[in-house]
């Protein structure tokens, strides 16, 4: 600790102001910090000063409090002292990607007879790059063959897959003879298992494989807000600042076939059948809910999570503003306490509105 | 049409790729782990003119190189020893000639031969000339000048003038081990003459830079290795657990200049400069590499690099 050299943050370490508490964002370590408004004050105010200005600005009533301040911040690794000032530029907090929809959910259940691979081809054409297949009520083997067929055999732009599919008898045993041809699968998800059982990647391939008792019943299950969601890394917190979190650069197919930001949203832009993918990206009307930010949304707006959080357009606390907070999320910015959203009575009418069952929705 | 020359493995070029694709910018990849089938590279009083896998390069209008060469000397030669030998210096040859040729009527961003001939002490010479504040270093074959150098610094260190040593025989394996300090034990064991040793003054840093430079373009980042005894030296020996703090830097007017006067001495349209900030305030210029990685800068920083390298090649 120097106190007489001026102090600078780490640019990698972007705080984010609460409405009663802020965070330092460690973009560089991946890890979140919560502090007080008062120390967020200090660092916004007084960045490039040293220590004993700061405390002289307070009349040094506080010297005490600002010191143990400062010892935080620089065990943490968050601040830095240098004469150097002006050569250290904030981040910048600029997002961007190469690609004109970076993934897509595609829904298949047992009646869906639209055409997957001509997805899949349109999706290669947008650039997509990844990819979350989910089956819900009955796991379709033979379209997920035809996925890792594809997938095998053309260069696609896609570099990721997820699957989500309920347990069937011999699942294992069809897992492990289709894992030759799980070139891009990374996660593959059994749900309704009698077990709970992880097999890490091994070989050559480097799907992830999970079998867990939880159930899923539909795309309803989408959608909640959990801590163990929150990302503090480079690419999410500057794609929260600038776009939606969830939504942006996502293009998604439902169960019958219908266009969609995602499965679980109400509005549809045609069918795959007679609509051409490139066509519905350059519609505003599809690409609106990409530039809805956390800064926009009532409640977040005032969150210290809001840039390491996701989002959820779909099912909000207020169904018919489209700037209503993500309905599945139990925080408080004004509490800071979380608590069971699925039993909260003010949520009750949204719950009702969206089907969605509260017993089965855990948080 | 671009061409690409990279490893396929290359992380940073898959990136680009991606970006080219964006950008609709058509591009043909060659990888430097492949044999790539020379039809042609042909010389007349009329013209010149190249075929690769069976691709005329006239349609090329600019091309990234960004690490390696061209492989042109079929797998099957690769196993003959000493004729592997001579074939593989004939075919270097080649590589560069056809390096030559491409660069004085494309855009060429990168280099195989700036790669290989990567002399440390010819770059130091240019950063004075440019300029910029250069440690005080010598190379000695003579112990005593070793002890007369090492008697003016507090510390020295030692690194390769062009080569990371890496020599295994049936008897002993000898590894880089990057840049280490020279101390007076080290010294008192050599005899009083051995081959050229490169020694230099340590500088005590406030923090490293790495700038990595394409055209006029420079993407600057501080490296703050200090508090940690294990990166003191070279943060290069890796501390995993907890990566050092790496934040943009805005360089000062005068330093940009003095650099980018530097690329241009040094004829280096890519690459990356190791520079520190030392305790005592000064900008030291230490090595540049023409092919030095930029991934974890661009992703540290946000700065998008391989974004920026493929508007390179937008206009072409
Ligand atoms: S908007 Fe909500 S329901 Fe739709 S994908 Fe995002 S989190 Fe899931
Ligand atoms: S209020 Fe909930 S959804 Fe909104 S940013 Fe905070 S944690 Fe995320």
């Amino acid at each position: 600790m120097k106190l007489d050299t001026p102090f600078k943050l780490y640019a990698n370490c972007v705080t984010v102001k609460g409405f009663n508490r802020s965070t330092i964002c460690d973009l560089q370590r991946n890890d979140v910090r919560t502090i007080p408004n008062d120390l967020y004050d200090i660092l916004t105010n007084h960045e490039g000063k040293t220590i004993n200005d700061i405390k002289n600005q307070y009349h040094n009533e506080f010297d005490d409090i600002i010191d143990e301040y400062f010892q935080f911040l620089y065990d943490n690794e968050f601040i830095f002292f240098t004469k150097q000032t002006s050569i250290f530029p904030p981040l910048s907090l600029k997002w961007s990607d190469p690609a004109i929809i970076n993934n897509s959910i595609i829904d298949i259940d047992k009646n869906s007879s639209y055409d997957v691979l001509k997805v899949l081809k349109q999706l290669d054409d947008l650039h997509c790059r990844h990819l979350e297949i989910r089956n819900f009520d009955v796991a379709r083997v033979d379209v997920l063959e035809n996925i890792f067929d594809y997938l095998k055999e053309n260069e696609s732009s896609i570099q990721s897959v997820e699957i989500l599919l309920p347990f069937f008898k011999d699942v294992e045993k069809w897992i492990d003879s289709a894992k030759h041809k799980f070139l891009r699968v990374s996660f593959i998800r059994v749900f309704n298992c009698p077990f709970n059982q992880n097999i890490m990647p091994s070989g050559n391939t480097k799907a992830y494989i999970m079998y867990t008792k939880q159930h899923y019943e539909s795309e309803l299950c989408c959608g909640k807000i959990s801590q163990n969601f929150f990302a503090a890394n480079m690419k999410a917190f500057t794609e929260s600042v600038n776009h939606n979190s969830c939504l942006n650069k996502k293009l998604s197919i439902d169960k019958n076939g219908n266009i969609k930001n995602c499965p679980s949203m109400q509005k549809g832009f045609g069918s795959v059948n007679d609509t051409q993918l490139k066509d519905i990206v350059t519609d505003k009307d599809f690409t609106k809910v990409w530039s809805i930010t956390k800064d926009q949304i009532l409640v977040c707006k005032d969150c210290e999570f809001r840039h390491i959080c996701t989002d959820c357009r779909a099912y909000k606390e207020n169904p018919t503003d489209e700037f209503s907070k993500p309905l599945k999320c139990g925080y408080s910015p004004y509490t800071n306490e979380w608590e069971d959203w699925s039993i909260n009575p003010l949520k009750k009418e949204a719950i009702t509105y969206y089907k969605l069952q509260a017993d089965t929705e855990k948080p | 049409m671009i061409l690409l020359i990279s490893s396929k493995y290359d992380v940073s070029t898959n990136i680009v790729i991606q970006w080219l694709n964006y950008y609709g910018i058509v591009f043909l990849r060659l990888h430097t782990e492949e044999f790539s089938m020379l039809n042609y590279f042909s010389v007349s009083n009329k013209s010149i003119s190249l075929t690769i896998n069976d691709i005329n390069l006239e349609a090329i209008t600019g091309i990234w190189h960004r690490r390696g060469r061209l492989r042109n000397l079929p797998n099957s030669l690769n196993d003959l020893g000493k004729v592997t030998t001579y074939l593989k210096k004939e075919e270097d040859s080649l590589i560069k000639s056809i390096e030559t040729s491409l660069r004085t009527t494309k855009k060429y961003i990168g280099s195989y031969i700036s790669e290989i001939e990567n002399y440390k002490l010819d770059h130091l010479i240019a950063a004075k000339e440019c300029n910029l504040n250069i440690p005080d270093s010598i190379v000695t074959t003579s112990k005593k000048g070793l002890l007369d150098f090492h008697s003016k610094y507090d510390q020295i260190i030692s690194k390769d003038l062009r080569y990371a040593i890496n020599i295994k025989t049936d008897d002993i394996s000898i590894n880089s081990t990057g840049t280490f300090k020279v101390t007076d034990e080290l010294i008192s064991e050599l005899d009083d003459h051995f081959a050229p040793i490169y020694a230099q003054e340590y500088i005590e840093k406030e923090f490293e830079i790495r700038i990595f430079f394409i055209e006029d373009n420079l993407f600057s980042m501080g490296i703050f290795s200090q508090q940690d005894e294990q990166t003191r030296v070279d943060y290069r020996n890796y501390n995993d657990e907890i990566p050092n703090r790496c934040v943009p830097i805005n360089l000062p007017k005068n330093i940009k200049e003095q650099l980018l006067d530097f690329t241009r001495k040094v004829k280096l349209n890519t690459g990356s400069i190791d520079m520190i900030y030392s305790i005592d305030e000064h900008y030291v210029f230490l090595e540049v590499n023409p092919m030095g990685q930029f991934d974890w800068l661009s992703k540290n920083c946000n700065y998008y690099i391989e974004e920026a390298i493929a508007k390179e090649f937008m206009e072409l």
